[in-house]
Parts: structure tokens; sequence; C-alpha cells
């Protein structure tokens, strides 16, 4: 006869188990391989040799000495890149989402609840058939540069697509709802007596808005900010659409690695910096949410 | 002086924003646009609506000569649709199961790996894709697992049961525990509290979950890509491989048609989320 503490611990364990089973075995037992291949030496034909070899990471970091692998900066650079237009990127969702979310938080019901539906509806919607919208637009016979010459204002096609501004422009559009919705929730939540206590005290609009708007919505800020850097930095689709082989990025250089090169170690040692950067990234924002939590509790 | 720039602020806030909705509705708005262009020489100028490129696409017949058929195959489009659709139900159901049972472990009872566990679910849904579709081939191709739909339906489980997860605790904190503790003191076995009591009260977490997993299942592109046999192509991958061979009026038809089941299946998740459920304002009578 089964206890009842013990038939509460087995019904747990029931609960629990295929979780840990699925997410054990598909998921950390994968990623842990990965690290281990990171570190083995590539074979012929897309295979790997058991031997410890650190050149992989070598060839991108530049300590690899020439004697079995090349340091090339083209790995250093294309890195670099992933991390400028991720920076950018989140930047660009913040000016576009931030404005926008004050204006829906201040209409009526109805009309709020529908904008915030508009907002809602690409989450639903193909990420492939957004991007290809813009493929349409910018390509050289795309809609942008057929308008501007049917209206005589250039000669000749602009060089639009397969460019930074077009890779730029691609994840911004696709990560807007994930930057609107956090920095909503917290412009929602703002006291309107706080700022007009901060207007009465003699601010100013440019005071009022950095010394108490700002802070009060950096936590919506600083989530919007991680949740788009995040699938940023590792992208690749939206560089092999709008980038072509002009604007490469990490993501597309994991996939050659996979899927043209071979080169399977190689590919996971990149993989493995991709991972590594968001882990630093979400530890730093736990680190600092645990902070703001603490002055809070404070106060 | 003070209240007129207040005024102008305004306006210009209201005209920032409809950019913003322009912005976001604009490029969808040609793809739709395009996709009923008749002009079968150049996508770019209007030649009449038709709906050419819908009856291309299914193989039916149109005005367009032999040589302006452009879709490979409409097999191939259509297969690939089939596949999503068998990955996207046969994991929802999966990931719905075992991300409700999760979010109950984790509500319900206290342990010490408790911590652990919140963080082992987070994991999946924020590591880049690309990271968890490549470490899933080696894994796959290492372990000798034949790349098809089973190796999606497994790859999508690993990141959506976190997500059902999610969306099934938070409904779980937002209930009231007294009616289960009542149920207990009344004399229900925890079976029977489970089905009469918890069940019903999570049942709109439990479907809005299933809504999201099939939607991001169905969407899925980059984990997909890297996991997905030769003859296991899903719809994104399909589409992303078309655009890549070069952009063809078809791909328009195919984006709209996908467009307006987006936007059903959007309306769908907003009326279930709207949907009060019954016994939430009993709740604060009797309590």
């Amino acid at each position: 006869m089964l206890t009842a503490e013990n038939r509460a611990r087995w019904r747990l364990a029931g609960l629990l188990s295929p979780a840990t089973l699925i997410i054990g075995l598909f998921f950390v037992v994968p990623l842990a391989i990965m690290a281990l291949y990171s570190l083995l030496e590539p074979g012929m034909y897309g295979g790997v040799e058991w031997t410890f070899y650190p050149d992989n990471f070598g060839r991108i970091l530049g300590w690899a000495d020439g004697s079995n692998e090349e340091f090339d900066v083209v790995y250093l650079q294309i890195l670099l890149r992933s991390f400028k237009l991720a920076a950018i990127t989140v930047l660009l969702t913040l000016l576009v989402c931030y404005p926008a979310a004050f204006w829906v938080s201040r209409q009526p019901e109805r009309l709020r609840n529908f904008c915030l539906f508009l907002i809602t509806l690409p989450f639903f919607t193909s990420l492939i058939v957004r991007l290809y919208a813009w493929v349409l637009i910018l390509r050289p016979t795309g809609f942008l540069n057929a308008s501007l010459q049917g209206l005589g204002l250039i000669d000749a096609p602009l060089d639009l697509i397969y460019t930074e501004g077009a890779v730029l422009l691609g994840m911004t559009y696709i990560f807007v709802p994930f930057m609107f919705l956090p920095i909503y929730a917290s412009v929602e939540k703002l006291d309107r007596r706080l700022l007009e206590a901060s207007a009465d005290l003699g601010a100013g609009r440019w005071q009022s808005f950095w010394r108490v708007i700002f802070p009060l919505t950096l936590p919506g800020i600083a989530a919007g900010s991680i949740i788009v850097f995040i699938p940023s930095l590792g992208n690749f689709i939206v560089p092999s659409l709008l980038g072509g082989a002009r604007v490469l990025m990490i993501g597309n250089l994991v996939e050659q690695q996979f899927l043209a090169a071979r080169n399977w170690p190689f590919g996971a040692a990149l993989a493995m910096l991709i991972m590594a950067a968001v882990l630093l990234f979400l530890l730093l924002y736990v680190r600092w949410q645990g902070r703001a939590a603490l002055k809070e509790a404070a106060r | 002086m003070n209240r007129l720039l207040g005024l102008v602020g305004r306006r210009l806030l209201g005209g920032y924003s409809l950019a913003f909705f322009v912005f976001l509705y604009l490029p969808i708005g040609l793809i739709v646009a395009y996709s009923f262009n008749g002009n079968p020489l150049n996508m770019m100028i209007w030649s009449g609506a038709s709906l050419d490129w819908y009856r291309s696409l299914f193989g039916l017949s149109n005005s367009l000569s032999e040589n302006a058929l452009y879709v490979e195959s409409t097999g191939q489009l259509l297969a690939a649709l089939r596949t999503s659709l068998a990955v996207a139900l046969v994991t929802t159901l999966i990931s719905t199961l075992v991300g409700t049972l999760t979010a109950l472990a984790l509500a319900r009872y206290r342990f010490r790996l408790q911590g652990f566990y919140r963080v082992l679910l987070f994991l999946p849904m924020l590591m880049p894709d690309i990271v968890l579709g490549i470490a899933l081939l080696i894994f796959f191709v290492g372990a000798g697992v034949p790349l098809g739909k089973g190796s999606i339906i497994i790859g999508h489980c690993t990141f959506l049961i976190s997500y059902v997860f999610l969306i099934v605790s938070a409904r779980l904190a937002g209930m009231d525990t007294r009616l289960e503790e009542a149920s207990a003191d009344l004399g229900a076995s925890a079976w029977t509290t489970l089905r009469r009591i918890t069940l019903p009260q999570i049942l709109p977490g439990v479907l809005g979950g299933a809504l999201l997993a099939f939607i991001i299942s169905m969407d899925d592109l980059v984990i997909t890509y890297f996991i997905s046999g030769v003859d296991s192509t899903t719809l994104p991958v399909f589409i992303y491989g078309m655009i890549r061979r070069g952009i063809k009026p078809e791909i328009n038809a195919i984006a709209t048609l996908l467009l307006l089941a987006s936007l059903l299946i959007a309306s769908l998740g907003l009326y279930l989320r709207n949907r009060k459920p019954a016994t939430s304002s009993d709740d604060h009578a009797h309590g």
C-alpha cells in the first residue's frame, strides 16, 4: 500500500517525465554533442576525427597557427557585422515601436483593441511571406524601383536589395511585433499622475521624459531588446534573401558549413559562438532584472 | 504656447503611428494586389485582374499560354502542404499534452528541482533556431535517425512544449486553488479533481497553447530546413526554395492564400482569448 506522500511523488514523476525525456534527449543531448563536435578535427567528406582540435575556434578568433588551418579575418568581420546588424535592428525596432506604443495606449478602447489586433496579426502570418514582400519591393525590377522610374525620379534602378540596409529593413519588419508588445505593456502601466506631478513640479517635456517616463518603461525596453536581439544575431533567412552573397551574417556561415562545405566541426564552432553570445546576454539581462527587482523592493 | 506645442505633438505622434501601421501592412497588401495581376510577362505592370495564378497553382486551365506555366509542380506544392499539416497536427498533440502535464507539475507540486525545470523549459524558446537546427541535424545523423516527418516532429516538439507550458502556466497561476482544495476535502480523488475542476478551468489556456503550437509548427522554417529529408519538404521550406530560384507570380498566389489562412486562425485565437470562462465570475461571487 502506497502512502499519500509516495503517491504524490509518483504522480509528480509521471507528470514530469515526458518533458524531461523529450527536452533531455532532443535538446540537451544534441547541444552537448554540438559542443563536442566544435572541438573535434574535421574529417574527410564531412565526417570528424576523434582528436582534440581547438583550431575550429582558432580560425575564427585568430589563434590558428597556420599548420592546420589558416586564420582568416573574414570570419571575425562577419561575426562583428552580425553583432552590429543585430544591435541596429534593436535600435530601429525601438524607434519604430516606442512612439506608436504611446499613441496606441491613449486611444479609446475599441480602436486600441483593433490596433493591438493589427500588431499581433503578423505573429500568425507566415514569416517567409512577410520577407518575400520585401524581396518584391527591393529587387532591381521591384516595386520601389519600378515606381521611382515610372515617376521619372531615377533613370537606372537603384541598388536596394543585397545591401546591409535591406537586411536591416527586413529584420526590423519581422521583429517589430516582438518589440512592440513588451513596450506597450510597460507604457500601459504608466501612472498618469506621475506625469502630472512631474509637470506640476516644473519639469519640461524633455525632462519629464528622461527622468520619469523613460526609467519607468525601461523594463519593457530591455525585454523587447533581448527578444529582438537573440533571433537577429543568428538569423540566416533574412540575409540569405535580402543580403545575398554581399551581406553575410554568421548564420549564413553556419548554413554553408553544414549544407555546402560539409565542415561540421567548424560550423558547430560558429554555432557555439552564437549560443555563447545569446547565453551571455540572457545572463546579463536576468542579473539586471534581479537588481531592478531588489531596488523596487527596497523602495 | 505650451498647449499649441502639445497639439502639434499629438498630431505628429498620430501621423507617426499611422505610418507605423502602413509600414506593417503595405508590403503584405502589395503581395495580395500582385497575386491578382493578370500580366504574364511583367508582374509590376497592372494589366487587369485575373485568377490565372491561382488556377495555375492548382493545375487548372487558365488563360496563360503553355510556356507561361511557372510553377514546378502542383503535386510538389500539395505534398509540401500535406507534410506541413501532418507534422503540425502531430506536433500540436504531443506538445500540448506534454506542456500541460509539465505546467500542472510545476504549479501544483513543490519539489527541489523546480528552479532547474523553469530554466530548462525556458531555454528551448530562447535558443536561436539555427543553433537548435544544426544540433538536431548532428544528433539525428549520428544516431542514425532518418530525416523525414518523424525528425521534424521531434524537432518541433523540443521547443513547442515550452510555449504550451508557458501559456498553460499563466492560466494555472490565475486560477483559484481553493476549488481544488475543496474538491479534495470533499473526498474526490486527484484524478477526479483534475478532470472535473482543473481541466475545465485551464481549457482556454490549453486551447490557446495548442493553437500557438500549431501556428509555429506550420510556419517554422529554420529548424525544419536543417532536419527535413529530401521527400519531406514542408510548405515554408518549399516556398523558401521557390523564392531562391526566382520570383514567379504563383508565389504571390500561394502567399495570399497563406495570409488568408493566418487571418482566419488569428481571428479564431482572438475569439478564444476573449471568451471568458463561464465559471470565473462565479468564483468571485462565492469568494
